[in-house]
């Protein structure tokens, strides 16, 4: 047997080396090394996903010893909350190449960092070593930094500034909370598996630590209000640098939430359940109203997903405070799907945003009108992402927003207020419909001066609409796996 | 292959391969009608020979969907085929010169598929699905001239309110799936207590947005922007029929509390938008007035306990409205307009698409012996057998008089009067699709008998009063057409007029109740948001004129520190910042290399150990 997910792991890595040894290449075969690399990393997810998970526990582990002294060491392997995760990042990050490939400047720069990054994330997401996940995590962190002070917008460098200090001080905590966990467990280990088969803290140490991590992971979902990093981190972000930043980072949140919190201090999670309940409610509502009131299309979009991430720390909340396994199991399939479901939406709105602002260059939607005849191929994308976005049925959110709310209402109903975000999102993705592609055409816009999708954009964009529509009619193939998981969840 | 399976495939199929193929959608379009049309009449047939069908489909996790087949939703299912049908027919006449039919016909049968769907639904997360998905394809169908001025509105709104409303679907759904612990529809109809009263005004609250009732009728009018046979399609048997459907299924359900709501929405709304048809001077925005309108009379039979006279009163609607707006649809394309005024006299000019369009009217109206009488009549009765009589009679009988009022007034102004037509293309198309329709309008009645045996729901008679429904009835309906006929709108309605014709909105309506607070909301929000980022970044820069101040203390000892100070807030945040991210960037760069370090000494390990 392989060591396949340490390959997968880590293939990345090796080609960003790759590309920093090869300086003299030109761009395109610099950009085909990327999109090579995180298609054979996409090949690697594919199979451990043929693999599968076990009924209990982590699958495919992989160990090898590192700080034997101080109980670290090198731990990988998945479950069925972190391997939908590692597939979805995987294709992100090889449609994201596809995207990017006409990225000229400093490309060998962009292709290295943008593999680092994607070896940064899956290695977060089958970490099962805290002292190895906290590395992957930082290294993300650094990586995504450059990425927007690099390749960025106008204001890019003061964005870049505000996220890194964001999110570096967020990360504080939890390394606190780490070294908590690693000192109350006995005998001494880094090993998260043994935290989370036997939580090492309890009382009042477990509170602090929940509270430590919720600090960071509410700093990275983002919930209201430690949110202002992302409007400004995605204004100013590259396309690319959105997709993942929306798609694959903000998940190390909503992940860390319930692989750290919830499994490894699930008494203190309880007890605080009805906290972060209310947090959640407020950062999917806030979220939706402040989405409104946008007239810029892709921080429109980024307020969504502050949305959209609420009603997955709703349905996190809901499954610590649900006493009945079968409703936890619910709404811990809900929210995990969500990841999925929303790294896939969002990424394919920002991409098709960027697609909109390489032509226009605006993103203002006042500046728009009638671009369905214009533009029918980018328009149409736009409108089924946009649907799937606001929860339509038969596509990607559907299936877990429906398992959120329903174990809402089972378990604390008056929360089910929360519904109200998918009339709200409803309303502000019509809006934006109506304003940029329907009407009447502009002077400014005709088939002349703005060109539909071409094949690199259709290659990119495809598969994500295709996986939207496919998961929104038949989720069971990603439910299977994740609800082998969360129905044995001992909490 | 399943009958339930093609019933909802063949349009779906058909729409996927116009969208594929680019070409001949009429024929697609009419293929993949007929063969859902012959599966849902297979199904009828079955019904008939005591045969139901199932259909389970893998879902969420112990949530399978389901599709079924019972005398109720084989019936229905062949409903919508066959409008549907009738109205494709009629479409490859009326979309002659447009040139973009595989878009029409392609959203066309996806909106027939998911019609089906949601008909033949036998669970409650397939249903809510389905009820949004019918939501999404009549966006794309109003929409359709999207270039055109009012229309994106149209759109646009006709999706907003309804999604607004399918709230109350969504958490009836959760509650009787918590209460029966299955999303099974069939098993859930046994909940009782104060549950079924609240999942019962969710209900409705869902179908008064999907049937356009008051107070949320106002997208319907709006939604005529579409294209005609759009209109006929979302009156008659589908988007519209949806919320009456949904209150027909769960009718076992309903408490009797419930079903008093129900029975006054329903009157109100007879009563409103009907006055509303009445002052209206547009024929289409007419004509769909009087749908909210002969939806609210189909809630009233409901409230009054006797879902079958809705179910009735929804066939015969389906087949009159249906042909009703085909028939506009000839006369706006013979004057390239729908405006009364300007379709005056139309009638000699069109007199069999007119007599066609007549016997209609009359049919809604509620004229022996077409369809629209028995089902009318069976509304009376059953609001006459209701212990709420005095409350729902009343209803029932306005809005019967009304009926017969607008729809008068519509046929004097069409036939009255002079008008110049030009000459319509694909009018043979138009016409078979029309006769279809209308001659169903007129027969339908004789077919009541065998519903009512098909579904072992009787109407409720009652032999001392078995005549009286007949006699208010017939009364009513032609007091109405005579009102209509003969005196001016102005007098009928007077001061109501003006106000009719706003739709009878109190206080500024949706807009200025719903729509102004969201915004409110809204940008109260962006203002909260403009706060926060701006206290962030002062106490960022708070921070770095610290950490610089400390570090002038030092190089330069205290007497500097005053000096150093002054010359801080003389720089302000724009120097400092170059100067400290700039540092930030170093320090960022020895970071990533060392942390790249680690990953690749840890992947050294990894393949010296493996």
């Amino acid at each position: 047997m392989y060591p396949i997910v340490s390959i997968t792991v880590f293939l990345p890595l090796l080609g960003a080396l790759f590309v920093l040894f090869i300086r003299k290449a030109p761009a395109q075969a610099v950009h085909g090394i990327g999109i090579v690399t995180s298609g054979l990393t996409l090949l690697g997810a594919i199979l451990m996903w043929s693999r599968g998970v076990n009924e209990t526990g982590f699958a495919q582990f992989e160990q090898i010893n590192w700080m034997p002294s101080i109980g670290a060491a090198y731990r990988v392997g998945v479950d069925g909350i972190s391997l939908p995760l590692v597939l979805l990042t995987a294709i992100l990050f090889f449609v994201t190449f596809i995207y990017s490939a006409r990225v000229r400047k400093q490309s060998h720069a962009f292709v290295a960092l943008m593999l680092l990054l994607e070896t940064a994330s899956i290695g977060a997401f089958t970490a099962l070593d805290a002292i190895l996940f906290y590395v992957f995590f930082e290294v993300s962190l650094v990586s995504m930094y450059f990425m927007i002070a690099q390749w960025g917008h106008e204001d890019r460098q003061r964005a870049a500034l505000m996220f890194f200090i964001y999110t570096f001080l967020g990360s504080l905590p939890l390394l606190l909370a780490i070294l908590g966990l690693y000192l109350g467990s006995d005998p001494h280990t880094f090993d998260m598996r043994v935290w989370i088969s036997n939580p090492p803290l309890e009382g009042i140490a477990a509170m602090l630590a929940l509270v430590a991590m919720l600090i960071t992971f509410a700093v990275k979902t983002p919930v209201f209000p430690f949110h202002t990093w992302l409007p400004a981190a995605h204004v100013q972000a590259p396309a690319a640098g959105s997709v993942i930043l929306a798609g694959v980072m903000l998940k190390f949140g909503t992940y860390g939430l319930v692989r750290f919190a919830l499994q490894m201090t699930p008494d203190a999670f309880r007890e605080a359940g009805l906290v972060i309940l209310v947090f959640g409610v407020i950062a999917a509502l806030y979220g939706a109203f402040a989405a409104l009131a946008q007239s810029d299309l892709k921080r429109m979009v980024a307020y969504t997903s502050i949305n959209h991430m609420g009603y997955i720390i709703v349905g996190v909340a809901i499954a610590a405070l649900a006493t009945e396994p079968a409703i936890r199991a619910t709404a811990l399939d809900g929210s995990v799907l969500q990841m999925v479901s929303h790294g896939l939406v969002t990424g394919a709105l920002f991409l098709l945003v960027g697609m909109l602002q390489d032509r226009a260059h605006t993103r203002e939607m006042g500046q728009f009108g009638g671009l369905l005849k214009v533009v029918p191929m980018l328009g149409w994308s736009f409108v089924l992402a946009a649907f799937a976005s606001l929860g339509l049925p038969g596509l990607a959110h559907f299936p877990a927003e429906f398992q959120i709310f329903l174990a809402t209402l089972q378990v604390e109903p008056v929360a089910i207020i929360v519904i109200l975000g998918i009339v709200i999102t409803a309303g502000l993705y019509l809006r934006a419909i109506a304003r940029v592609f329907l009407g009447e055409t502009g002077e400014k816009w005709t088939t002349a001066t703005m060109s539909d999708l071409n094949y690199r954009e259709l290659l990119a964009l495809g598969p994500l609409l295709v996986l939207i529509i496919v998961l929104g009619i038949a989720p069971a193939w990603v439910l299977d796996i994740i609800h082998k998981t969360t129905s044995a969840l001992q909490l | 292959m399943n009958l339930i399976a093609i019933a909802i495939l063949a349009p779906l199929s058909m729409a996927l391969l116009t969208m594929l193929l680019r070409r001949q959608p009429a024929a697609l379009a009419l293929l993949g009608a007929a063969a859902g049309l012959l599966a849902s009449l297979g199904l009828l047939t079955d019904a008939f020979n005591g045969r139901g069908s199932e259909l389970i489909l893998p879902g969420l996790p112990d949530m399978p969907l389901r599709l079924v087949a019972t005398p109720l939703t084989a019936l229905l299912s062949t409903l919508v085929a066959v409008v549907c049908s009738l109205v494709m027919v009629y479409a490859v006449g009326y979309m002659k010169k447009d040139n973009e039919k595989v878009r029409f016909f392609a959203t066309l049968l996806l909106f027939a598929s998911a019609m089906q769907t949601l008909v033949l639904a036998g669970d409650w997360i397939l249903l809510l699905s389905a009820w949004e998905l019918i939501g999404l394809s009549s966006y794309l169908l109003i929409g359709f001239w999207y270039s055109k001025p009012g229309v994106k509105t149209a759109a646009t709104r006709a999706f907003l309110v309804t999604r607004s409303a399918d709230l109350g679907l969504y958490i009836a759904t959760f509650i009787l799936v918590t209460s029966a612990g299955s999303t099974d529809i069939a098993a859930t109809l046994d909940t009782r207590g104060g549950l079924a009263v609240a999942a019962g005004l969710l209900l409705l609250i869902a179908a008064m947005g999907k049937s356009a009732q008051t107070p949320l009728h106002d997208w319907l009018q709006r939604a005529m922007a579409g294209p005609t046979p759009v209109s006929a399609l979302l009156h008659s048997a589908t988007l519209v029929a949806a919320g009456a459907i949904l209150l027909i299924r769960t009718a076992p359900m309903l408490p009797p509390e419930t079903l008093l709501v129900i029975g006054i929405v329903g009157g109100v709304t007879t009563v409103v938008t009907g006055l509303m048809a009445l002052g209206e001077s547009d024929l289409k925005r007419m004509l769909a007035a009087s749908t909210s309108s002969q939806y609210g009379l189909m809630l009233v039979a409901v409230g009054a306990g006797v879902p079958m006279a809705a179910l009735l009163h929804l066939i015969a609607h389906a087949a009159i409205k249906s042909s009703l707006f085909l028939g506009a649809g000839v006369f706006q394309h013979s004057r390239d307009s729908t405006v009364l005024d300007k379709l005056r006299g139309i009638g000699r000019d069109r007199p069999k698409i007119f007599s066609g369009f007549v016997l209609a009217a009359l049919a809604l109206a509620g004229v022996p012996p077409l369809s629209g009488f028995f089902s009318k009549d069976a509304i009376i009765a059953a609001s006459m057998n209701s212990a709420n009589i005095w409350i729902l009679l009343p209803f029932a009988l306005a809005g019967t008089l009304l009926t017969g009022s607008y729809m008068a007034r519509a046929l004097r102004l069409l036939w009255q009067g002079n008008g110049k037509s030009r000459s319509v293309d694909g009018l043979a198309w138009m016409g078979a699709g029309l006769a279809g329709l209308v001659f169903l309008a007129i027969i339908l009645g004789a077919a009541f008998p065998a519903v009512e045996s098909l579904l072992g729901a009787r109407l409720p008679e009652n032999s001392q009063v078995q005549f009286l429904p007949v006699v208010l009835g017939l009364s009513a309906a032609l007091c109405g057409l005579a009102l209509g006929w003969f005196v001016p709108v102005h007098r009928l309605l007077g001061p109501l007029l003006p106000w009719s014709r706003q739709g009878f909105a109190i206080a500024g309506g949706f807009d200025n109740l719903i729509i102004r607070p969201v915004f409110f909301i809204a940008r109260t929000c962006e203002k909260l948001e403009r706060l926060l980022y701006e206290s962030v970044l002062a106490t960022g820069r708070a921070g770095l004129r610290l950490g610089q101040a400390v570090r002038l203390n030092d190089e330069q000892g205290i007497d500097g520190i005053i000096f150093s100070f002054v010359r801080c807030m003389v720089n302000l945040g724009g120097k400092a910042r170059t100067l400290q991210s700039g540092l930030i960037h170093k320090e960022l760069a020895i970071s990533i290399v060392a942390s790249a370090m680690i990953l690749v000494f840890m992947l050294i390990t990894l393949l010296v150990y493996q």
